[in-house]
C-alpha cells in the first residue's frame, strides 16, 4: 500500500542500477540543495520569524493580557522558551508551506527547466531512484526548516527573556530539559505534517517544465486545503485534509503527553505519500523527457 | 502503449486502495458484536454492580441540535469570545449579574454546539480530572479530596475552591442532591446515563438494542423510547460496557433527524488507575489565582425544588404534563429582568406568534410577550397552547 511497496516491482522494469548509485545521487542532491543561495535565504527567513517576534515583544512597552495575540505570546516575557512555540503557530499556516512549495515544486521541474533532467537520467540512476532522491531531499528540508525555527526560537528566547520551568496547557509545570524535549517533539510533529504537502509538490513538479508554476501550484494547494478546512459543510472531509492536523501539536503541550494526534497526523500524511507518490511515479516514468 | 498503461496502474490502484482502507477501517471497528442476550433489567443491574472506580479515557461530545444560525465558534470572532471571557473572571461572575448571564449562556452554548473532546481521569471517589481540549488551549477541572481547581490556559487563570473537611459531608450530600436535578451535567457519560436512568417511569419503553462496539469495548445498548408521541426525543441509547458495566456512551436521537442530536462517549478508555500526580494540581507561578469560597447552600436552594415550602407561589416554576412531554413554565416574576435586553437572546430566538421562540431538535423554549418563559421537549405549538 505504501509507496515503497509499489516501487521495487516497477524499478526492475527500468534501467538496472548499481548498488550505491542512489546514495551518491542522494548525497549530491542534498549538497546541491543546501548549497543553493535560495535554500539559505529561506532558512534565514524561517529563523527570523522567532527573532522578529521576540524583539517586537522585548521592545514594546505594553504588556499583553493573557490570551491576547497569537497563542503563548503573552507568556513570552515570563519565559523565553515560549518564543519557539509562538513562532511555530505563526509559521505553520503560510510560511512553512511556502518554503516547502518552493523546494518541492522545484524538484523535477527545476531540472527540466534548466535542461539538466536528461543528463541526470543518462547516469545509471533510473527515474524511480531520481524521484526517491528528490523526495528525500525535500523531506530533509522540512526537517531542517522546522529545526531551524525551533533552535532559533530557543536561542533568541533565552537571550532576551528569562528562562525557567514551562507551564503546559494543562496548567502543569515541566522542567527546562523536558520542555526542550517537547520542543523537539513539536519540531518532529511539524516536519511530519509537511511530508504530505512535499509529495504533492513533487507530483506537481513532474507535471510541468516550469518550476515557478509547480511552486505556485503547491502553495495554492496548501492554501486551498486550509480554506476547505474551515468550511463547516465539508466537515466529513476535514479529517482527511493534509492540513487538518497542522496545529494539532498543541496535544504535545498537554499533561499527560498525548501522542494520539501525532499518530492520526502520521496516518493522514502516509495516505498522501502513497496516493501522490503513486501519481508522481506513474507520471514521471511515462513522461517524455525532452529537456 | 500497453507498457505505458501498465505504468499508470499504480496511479489508479494506490488511491483506490487508500480510499478503500479509509472506508473499511471504521466499518471493521463497528463490525457486528454478538453478546449473550440480556434483558433491560439485567443490563441495569450490570450498571448498578459496576465496581469501576478508576479509569482514564478520551471522551468526545458532538451535538447537532439544529440551533439557529449562530455558530459561536465561527460567528463570534475569537477576540470577542476572549474579551467576553475576560470581562467575567470566574470569581467576579456573581457580582455582575448581567455579564454572568451572557458568559454562562455563551459557555453553555459553546459546549452544546459543535463537537468537543475531553480527557477524563478518575482515580477513585475523591480524585478526578477533566480536561477540555480546545484549539491551542485547554480548560481543566481537577478535584482532589477537599480541593477543586479550575484552570483556563487561555487566560492563564486558576480558581481554587476548597471544601473544609467538616463542611464536606453535608455539602457533598447537597451537591449530590442538586447534581441529580441538574439536566446539564454532561461531564462524563456515567453522569448523563444516571440522569436518564432516574427518569425511567411508566412513560418510557426500555429495551436492549443491538450489541455494538464503543471505544474498542463490546457494549449492550439500553434504548429508552418515550411513549408520548409528541416528544421531540425519539430515543436515548446508553451503551454499557459488557465487561465492567460502565456506561461508555450516551446517544440522544431527535424525532425526524438521522444524525444524533447529542452524543457523549468514550473514544478510548483504559481501566488502569491514572498516575496520582495528575490530581496534584499546583497552579503555575505566574497564573492569576482566585480563591473562591464554597457558596453556603441555604436550605432554600433545595426547598425550591422539593416544592415543600413556597416563599412566593408566583415565583416558582410550574410543571404541566408529565413524562417526556412535560412543560416547565417560569412565571414572569422569576425571570431575570436583563434577559430581555440580552443581545444573545435576540440572535438565538426568532419572533413567533405571541412572543419569541428558540427551537432546537430536542428542546423548545418560548418567551411569551408577558414575560413568562415556557420550555419543554415538545413542538412549539404545544408551548404556545400552554401559554394561553
Amino acid at each position: 500500500m505504501s509507496f515503497s511497496d509499489v516501487l521495487p516491482a516497477a524499478g526492475r522494469s527500468d534501467i538496472p542500477v548499481r548498488r550505491g548509485g542512489g546514495w551518491d545521487l542522494l548525497g549530491s542532491e542534498i549538497s546541491v540543495l543546501f548549497r543553493r543561495r535560495r535554500t539559505w535565504a529561506m532558512l534565514v527567513a524561517v529563523a527570523l520569524i522567532p527573532v522578529l517576534l521576540a524583539v517586537a515583544v522585548r521592545l514594546s512597552s505594553s504588556t499583553l493580557n493573557p490570551g491576547e495575540g497569537p497563542p503563548f505570546l503573552d507568556r513570552v516575557t515570563q519565559n523565553g522558551l515560549f518564543v519557539g512555540f509562538t513562532a511555530m503557530v505563526v509559521a505553520i499556516p503560510l510560511f512553512l508551506p511556502l518554503t516547502i512549495g518552493v523546494v518541492a515544486g522545484d524538484t523535477i521541474a527545476g531540472e527540466a527547466g534548466l535542461g539538466t533532467l536528461r543528463y541526470l537520467l543518462v547516469a545509471p540512476a533510473g527515474r524511480v531512484r531520481l524521484l526517491l532522491v528528490k523526495y528525500a531531499g525535500a523531506a530533509l528540508f522540512c526537517l531542517v526548516a522546522t529545526l531551524t525555527l525551533t533552535v532559533s526560537g530557543a536561542l533568541i528566547g533565552a537571550a532576551l527573556f528569562p528562562v525557567g520551568p514551562v507551564t503546559l496547557l494543562s496548567g502543569d509545570t515541566i522542567s527546562v530539559t523536558e520542555s526542550l524535549l517537547r520542543s523537539l517533539l513539536v519540531a518532529a510533529y511539524v516536519s511530519v505534517s509537511l511530508l504530505g504537502l512535499s509529495m504533492i509538490g513533487l507530483f506537481i513538479s513532474t507535471l510541468t517544465d516550469v518550476p515557478v508554476g509547480a511552486m505556485a501550484a503547491t502553495i495554492v494547494v496548501s492554501v486551498v486545503a486550509q480554506i476547505l478546512d474551515v468550511i463547516p459543510q465539508l466537515s466529513w472531509l476535514h479529517p482527511w485534509l493534509f492540513s487538518h492536523y497542522w496545529l494539532g501539536f498543541a496535544d504535545l503541550l498537554r499533561q499527560p503527553l498525548d501522542l494520539s494526534s501525532f499518530g492520526q497526523n502520521a496516518i493522514v500524511q502516509v495516505c498522501y505519500l502513497a496516493v501522490f507518490g503513486a501519481l508522481a511515479y506513474s507520471r514521471f516514468v511515462t513522461k517524455d523527457i525532452l529537456s | 502503449m500497453s507498457r505505458n498503461s501498465l505504468k499508470w496502474l499504480p496511479a489508479v490502484v494506490v488511491p483506490a486502495v487508500v480510499v478503500a482502507a479509509v472506508i473499511a477501517v471504521p466499518l471493521q471497528a463497528g463490525a457486528a458484536v454478538d453478546l449473550p442476550d440480556k434483558t433491560p433489567e439485567q443490563v441495569l443491574l450490570l450498571v448498578n454492580d459496576s465496581t469501576v472506580s478508576a479509569f482514564s479515557g478520551t471522551v468526545s461530545q458532538s451535538s447537532d441540535l439544529g440551533l439557529p444560525a449562530l455558530d459561536l465558534s465561527a460567528g463570534m470572532t475569537e477576540s470577542m469570545q476572549k474579551s467576553m471571557a475576560e470581562s467575567m473572571p470566574e470569581g467576579a461572575a456573581e457580582s455582575v449579574p448581567g455579564e454572568s448571564t451572557i458568559g454562562a449562556l455563551s459557555t453553555a452554548l459553546e459546549l452544546l454546539s459543535g463537537s468537543h473532546e475531553f480527557r477524563v481521569y478518575v482515580g477513585g471517589e475523591s480524585q478526578s480530572r477533566v480536561q477540555i481540549k480546545d484549539r491551542m488551549a485547554e480548560r481543566d477541572v481537577v478535584h482532589n479530596g477537599n480541593d477543586v481547581w479550575l484552570y483556563d490556559s487561555n487566560g492563564n487563570a486558576a480558581t481554587h475552591l476548597s471544601v473544609p473537611a467538616d463542611f464536606a459531608a453535608p455539602a457533598e450530600s447537597k451537591f449530590a442532591e442538586l447534581k441529580s436535578q441538574l439536566p446539564t451535567d454532561l461531564s462524563t457519560p456515567a453522569q448523563l446515563a444516571e440522569r436518564f436512568l432516574s427518569e425511567l417511569d411508566p412513560s418510557t419503553m426500555v429495551s436492549v438494542g443491538t450489541d455494538a462496539r464503543v471505544a474498542g469495548r463490546s457494549v449492550y445498548q439500553l434504548v429508552l423510547t418515550p411513549k408520548a408521541a409528541d416528544s421531540l426525543v425519539e430515543s436515548v441509547s446508553i451503551a454499557v460496557d459488557s465487561e465492567t458495566g460502565l456506561p461508555v456512551q450516551v446517544t440522544v436521537l431527535a424525532e425526524g433527524q438521522s444524525a444524533p442530536a447529542l452524543q457523549v462517549g468514550f473514544t478510548a478508555i483504559d481501566f488502569a488507575a491514572p498516575d496520582a500526580d495528575l490530581f496534584d494540581f499546583v497552579p503555575p507561578t505566574n497564573a492569576t489565582v482566585t480563591e473562591q469560597a464554597i457558596p453556603a447552600l441555604p436550605d432554600r436552594a433545595i426547598g425550591d425544588h422539593t416544592e415543600a415550602q413556597s416563599p412566593t407561589a408566583d415565583e416558582l416554576p410550574r410543571v404541566t404534563g408529565n413524562g417526556w412531554s412535560s412543560i416547565v413554565e417560569v412565571p414572569a416574576a422569576a425571570v431575570p429582568a436583563e434577559l430581555g435586553d440580552n443581545p444573545l437572546i435576540d440572535q438565538l430566538t426568532s419572533a413567533v406568534e405571541g412572543g419569541r421562540a428558540l427551537t432546537t431538535s430536542l428542546m423548545t423554549v418560548f418567551l411569551a410577550t408577558d414575560g413568562r418563559v415556557f420550555a419543554g421537549s415538545v413542538p412549539l405549538a404545544q408551548l404556545q397552547a400552554a401559554a394561553e
